[in-house]
């Protein structure tokens, strides 16, 4: 399947800001079944500096400076992206999920070690017995890997509620766990959390989800947004998505645009400027499919 | 009685004693110090010991506790003795300390780099990634590798063996050099006989090296180099400031500095100055709010990013804090045999980490003997004796501990080695522990011949200058004769002649305004507040309507008189808000407060101050220090006290001071304060004033030091236009208001990028000053009333209104000079995200 994705974000500030240093994750990074085929920044007023680096992760990270006295920042991301649908999951993925666990601590290989740092706290995850407690009733002993991590999706999509005003960027992962309800970036929190807590490795994955209109009626452009999900290490088969927001496998319908040990390392855009004040934001993202 | 002052030097008990080995005979190399002490006698020590702790008081020598009651800035504590060792063991250690350094530096590189050393199993995964010091966007950045290291300083402790051990390394932003350079100054002053025959090795080339090796980081000759401190309120800030001093390195904190494509400037009074190295006491992660804490109000947006395009140099590298941890230690011996092929020469103290199962499951059966402190000090856990434990306590830390073992770390306690410390006229002995620094040149390394000695506050406890414990220095006595170059008188070389002035820092420029404007206020307040205490005291019914004015003169915002017009105020009421001004340090414009304001902006620029300056603020604050509850007859003479150490300043600023940026901004502070006080001044006079009050007049003169040569003008004869004209007109008199404005003119057109525009409104008011003619002015008797100005108070009504132009004009001319060259070391930047 192939996209065309457009990300704009709009600051609208109060007073006109003299400088501004910004970082964008907003350009997908390529691997197997995910492949970046084009992407465009268009920013306004046009930055005077613009550099592009990989990050410890080996995300594409954007800075940008705009030098100019502006009160309003545009930021948009085109990308095209080529979706395989996932190959059929290793018969690793059915060995017990403590053998997996157990094998990582003591790998020195790249392979291993480039999981096992996703196994500890991070800015915003922490590691806590009742995200374990939590965690150990999907994760029964002898459980396969992949099916205890369904399991852990499922439980979490039933027992915490969507609710886009319920949280914001500061709500801290103990508050969302107690009072059961957030976004999609507190959802795949928890689940790190959980993950984390019984020693596997999990990350943060920063992407796209392809929405369906209702039946009969035609897509709504830039209803899309942009959507998290978690990714857990299995050892023999490799890193296995699960997005607990849907209660689902990704398959075609994700785009992945970046991954970290939480949403803090792959924040779409973030920066610091000087004047502004108060600002209002808005993120509009359309996800098209061209071709399947 | 001269034998006394050894004996008590000595303490059987099973620590080492530095200067003896049996409690009766010194060592070979303190044999020379301890017959010198005995000469000298108790006495004389005494007396040079308060003649030193005064030099630490006068030059403002602090150390900022935390939480301190006594405020932020607390004398540093030094001990007259110091620790000595002779160059043969002297050696030991320094070979032992710069094969640490190889070695931590080796561990930084590879951390930083190809990380072979976590796939070799050689490094545990796991103590890299907990790690809230492990900055990630600076992985796989190629810094130059002298600069991970630029300096390490080792902690090392001797254990009753006589073996050294060493307790911890600071690894990112190691401080105390300073302070061991200011002991050093002190002692040897103090004791120059005993230096001079001692055949102490000096620091000197130590600092010179240092100064070498940050130059040679840059790319270009005559690199700008700065040293980065969080300002202030940091409790080594006297260190940061007086080290840039001593290395002749720009000081500045974080809003000094900005990037701009990709390059690192220093924000001047003349426009952006490009940096080359950036010597840094903030911690790494606050750096740059961009890629580490974005909450980091002390760092430079934009930073790792220069640090990435290689366009600046920062030392020590960003990330360096990655391996300040205890947790390190057991791997040292393994990993010198990996990378130096040598085993590990100087032994860390035994340490367990608990992110080994098997350290956690011994460290959790030896608790009463061990040390818990945390593996990462960003965790901000302080060390628990495990001995102290019990019951509750002792079972959370165990559950915390086996929660998240990674964040421990378990230490043998060391039975630290004493030395002789100078107290109350005896020599006692103190549990001490050794700071000492290793500088990576580029070439090779170099350890200073000395450091910095810590002592405990008594035997046996925590040795820790944050807890209030005071220092030493150490003389590594040597068998050759000594280098004794000094950084403070250059040699014989030829030396190109400069007149460049210093680089002026917008907030530099900012604090020296504000200097100046502060000490003029000072002035004019105390001025004042003396000229009105005759009269409360005399408590005559003529004398309240000078008070009155007077008192109008300060434009005091929190005066405790009655509001209303109307309602008189009584000399009871009058008595207690004198009493305020003079003594109240919680009133925001007090005397006191004034002066503490005086202090404190001096504090922030003291790196540019000279000795004698900062010692005459440091006079100045303590100046209104008064007894509770004196009588006000006694303040009278504490005010002249107080004007005495601020006519001092006024010369000082006058006569020594080089006219760079720096001087300029503290003239224009002076001259826009004294012109808002002289202004406010001639408004009282120009409201109606009856002839039985002209008495006021007699004390403006006063206040304005201007009595003299009014009198050699008109005598004794006492008229308010005469006064008015010798403080409004009177060009030659530098405390009239023509002086103030032409003298602003003149300073502020050799400001760097002055504007012209700037000046119009200024030169326009004091063209108008000069055409108003005073002959024409009929004063009015104050029978005439406010309401309705009789025709011949027309004039005057005029005059009136210009000085409330000027009065508008002088704050907003104020703002435009801030905005134009301070606002923008002042703003801060926020941060934003989605």
């Amino acid at each position: 399947m192939i996209y065309n994705i457009l990300h704009r974000t709009t600051y609208k500030y109060k007073y006109p800001v003299s400088v501004g240093d910004h970082v964008a994750c907003l350009k997908p990074r390529s691997f197997l079944a995910n492949q970046l085929l084009q992407n465009e920044m268009h920013i306004l007023p046009a930055p005077r500096t613009m550099t592009e680096r990989l990050d410890y992760f080996g995300n594409v990270l954007c800075f940008f400076t705009v030098q100019e006295l502006h009160k309003e920042l545009v930021v948009e991301a085109r990308s095209k992206v080529r979706i395989d649908k996932s190959p059929a999951q290793a018969s690793s993925a059915s060995v017990p999920w403590e053998l997996s666990m157990q094998r990582v601590a003591h790998d020195y290989s790249r392979e291993a070690l480039n999981a096992f740092q996703f196994q500890f706290e991070s800015p915003r995850i922490r590691i806590k017995p009742e995200f374990a407690e939590y965690a150990l009733q999907s994760f029964l002993p002898g459980r396969p890997m992949r099916e205890a991590l369904m399991d852990l999706t499922t439980r979490i999509y039933r027992d915490f509620r969507f609710d886009s005003r319920a949280t914001n960027v500061r709500t801290t992962i103990e508050e969302v766990f107690k009072k059961r309800h957030g976004v999609c970036q507190d959802f795949a929190h928890v689940q790190i959390a959980c993950l984390r807590s019984i020693n596997l490795a999990a990350r943060y994955v920063s992407g796209y989800l392809r929405t369906y209109p209702p039946p009969g009626k035609p897509r709504l452009v830039g209803a899309d947004a942009s959507h998290a999900w978690v990714s857990a290490y299995c050892r023999g088969a490799g890193w296995l998505d699960m997005d607990p927001t849907n209660n689902v496998a990704p398959s075609d319908g994700h785009v992945t645009l970046a991954w970290g040990r939480d949403y803090s390392d792959v924040s779409p855009l973030r920066g610091l400027i000087l004047g502004g004040g108060n600002h209002t934001l808005d993120v509009a993202v359309d996800m098209e499919p061209v071709e399947s | 009685m001269k034998g006394e002052l050894y004996q008590s030097a000595l303490r059987y008990g099973a620590a080492y004693e530095e200067s003896s080995s049996d409690g009766v005979t010194p060592r070979p190399h303190w044999s020379h110090l301890m017959e010198w002490l005995r000469t000298i006698g108790p006495e004389e020590l005494g007396q040079r010991w308060a003649r030193a702790e005064r030099r630490i008081r006068e030059n403002g020598i602090t150390y900022n506790i935390y939480g301190d009651p006594l405020g932020a800035n607390r004398p540093w504590r030094i001990d007259i003795v110091p620790l000595l060792i002779a160059q043969e063991e002297w050696q030991y250690i320094e070979a032992g300390v710069i094969q640490r350094a190889q070695l931590l530096s080796r561990l930084l590189e590879d951390l930083y780099g190809p990380q072979d050393l976590l796939t070799g199993g050689r490094f545990p995964a796991a103590l890299l990634y907990a790690n809230p010091a492990f900055l990630r966007p600076l992985a796989g950045v190629q810094v130059p590798a002298h600069t991970y290291l630029h300096m390490l300083a080792v902690d090392l402790a001797r254990s009753p063996d006589g073996q050294w051990w060493v307790l911890a390394d600071r690894t990112q932003a190691p401080s105390g050099s300073g302070y061991a350079l200011e002991n050093r100054i002190i002692v040897s002053d103090l004791l120059p006989e005993l230096f001079r025959t001692s055949n102490v090795m000096r620091l000197a080339s130590f600092f010179r090296a240092q100064r070498e090796a940050l130059s040679s980081m840059a790319d270009r000759e005559n690199p700008r180099i700065v040293l980065l401190t969080p300002g202030p309120h940091n409790e080594t800030y006297f260190e940061h400031s007086y080290l840039a001093k001593y290395l002749g390195f720009t000081l500045v904190e974080g809003r000094d500095l900005t990037v701009r494509d990709r390059r690192v400037f220093l924000k001047t009074v003349e426009g952006l100055e490009p940096v080359d190295v950036i010597l840094r006491r903030v911690d790494d992660s606050f750096c740059d709010p961009l890629e580490l804490r974005s909450e980091s109000l002390l760092g430079v947006s934009g930073l790792v990013d220069a640090i990435v395009a290689g366009n600046v140099k920062v030392a020590n590298a960003l990330g360096s804090g990655v391996i300040e941890s205890a947790a390190i230690m057991p791997f040292l011996p393994g990993l010198s045999q990996h990378l130096l092929g040598e085993p590990l020469k100087l032994p860390s103290v035994a340490t367990w980490w608990c992110g080994q199962p098997s350290a956690l499951a011994w460290v959790l059966d030896h608790l009463e003997s061990l040390v818990i402190k945390p593996a990462f000090p960003s965790l901000g856990m302080e060390p628990v004796f495990g001995s102290e434990l019990a019951g509750a306590d002792r079972e959370k830390l165990i559950q915390r501990m086996q929660a998240h073992p990674h964040e421990y770390v378990a230490q043998e306690q060391v039975a630290l080695s004493t030395a002789p410390v100078w107290e109350n006229g005896l020599l006692i002995s103190r549990s001490v522990v050794l700071r000492t620094y290793v500088l990576n040149t580029g070439k090779g390394w170099v350890v200073i011949p000395g450091g910095l000695v810590r002592v405990a506050e008594a035997t046996g406890s925590v040795v820790s200058m944050q807890r209030g414990g005071h220092s030493k220095d150490i003389w590594i006595l040597s068998n050759r004769p000594v280098d004794t170059f000094s950084m403070l008188r250059p040699r014989h070389e030829p030396l190109e002649l400069k007149r460049l002035s210093r680089i002026v820092p917008s907030s530099v420029a900012d604090n020296t305004f504000w200097l100046g404007r502060y000490v003029e206020r000072a002035e004019n307040i105390a001025r004042i507040l003396r000229s009105m205490i005759p009269g409360v005291r005399r408590a005559e019914e003529s004398e309240l309507v000078s008070l009155v004015r007077l008192h109008g003169c300060l434009a005091t915002r929190n005066s405790k008189l009655p509001r209303t017009k109307r309602k008189k105020p009584t000399f009871v009421v009058f008595e207690k808000e004198l009493l305020s001004m003079l003594a109240d340090p919680k009133r925001a414009d007090s005397l006191p407060s004034t002066l503490a304001e005086v202090a404190r902006i001096g504090g922030n620029v003291r790196e540019r101050l000279s000795a004698d300056m900062m010692l005459l603020i440091g006079k100045l604050r303590d100046a209104m220090q008064g007894e509770p509850n004196m009588p006000l007859l006694d303040y009278q003479a504490m005010l002249t006290a107080c004007l005495e150490l601020l006519s001092a300043f006024s010369g000082m600023e006058r006569e020594n001071i080089h006219r760079g940026s720096g001087w300029l901004f503290m003239s224009l502070g002076r001259r826009l304060e004294r012109a808002m006080y002289v202004t406010r001044e001639l408004r009282e006079i120009t409201r109606p004033l009856a002839t039985e009050d002209w008495s006021f007049l007699e004390r403006l003169l006063e206040v304005a030091d201007s009595s003299m040569s009014y009198r050699a003008r008109y005598y004794t004869t006492l008229q308010p236009l005469a006064v008015l004209d010798v403080l409004m007109s009177d060009a030659t008199n530098p405390r009239s208001l023509d002086f103030q404005l032409e003298h602003l003119v003149e300073l502020y057109e050799k400001l760097p990028r002055h504007a012209g525009d700037d000046l119009q409104a200024m030169h326009k008011m004091l063209a108008q000053l000069r055409t108003i003619d005073l002959q024409a002015i009929h004063y009015p008797s104050a029978l005439a009333g406010p309401g309705k100005p009789a025709s011949n108070a027309l004039a005057l009504h005029r005059l009136d209104q210009y000085l409330q132009e000027l009065e508008r004009l002088l704050p907003s001319w104020s703002n435009d000079l801030s905005s134009r060259y301070f606002s923008h070391a002042r703003t801060q930047p926020v941060a934003m995200g989605e």
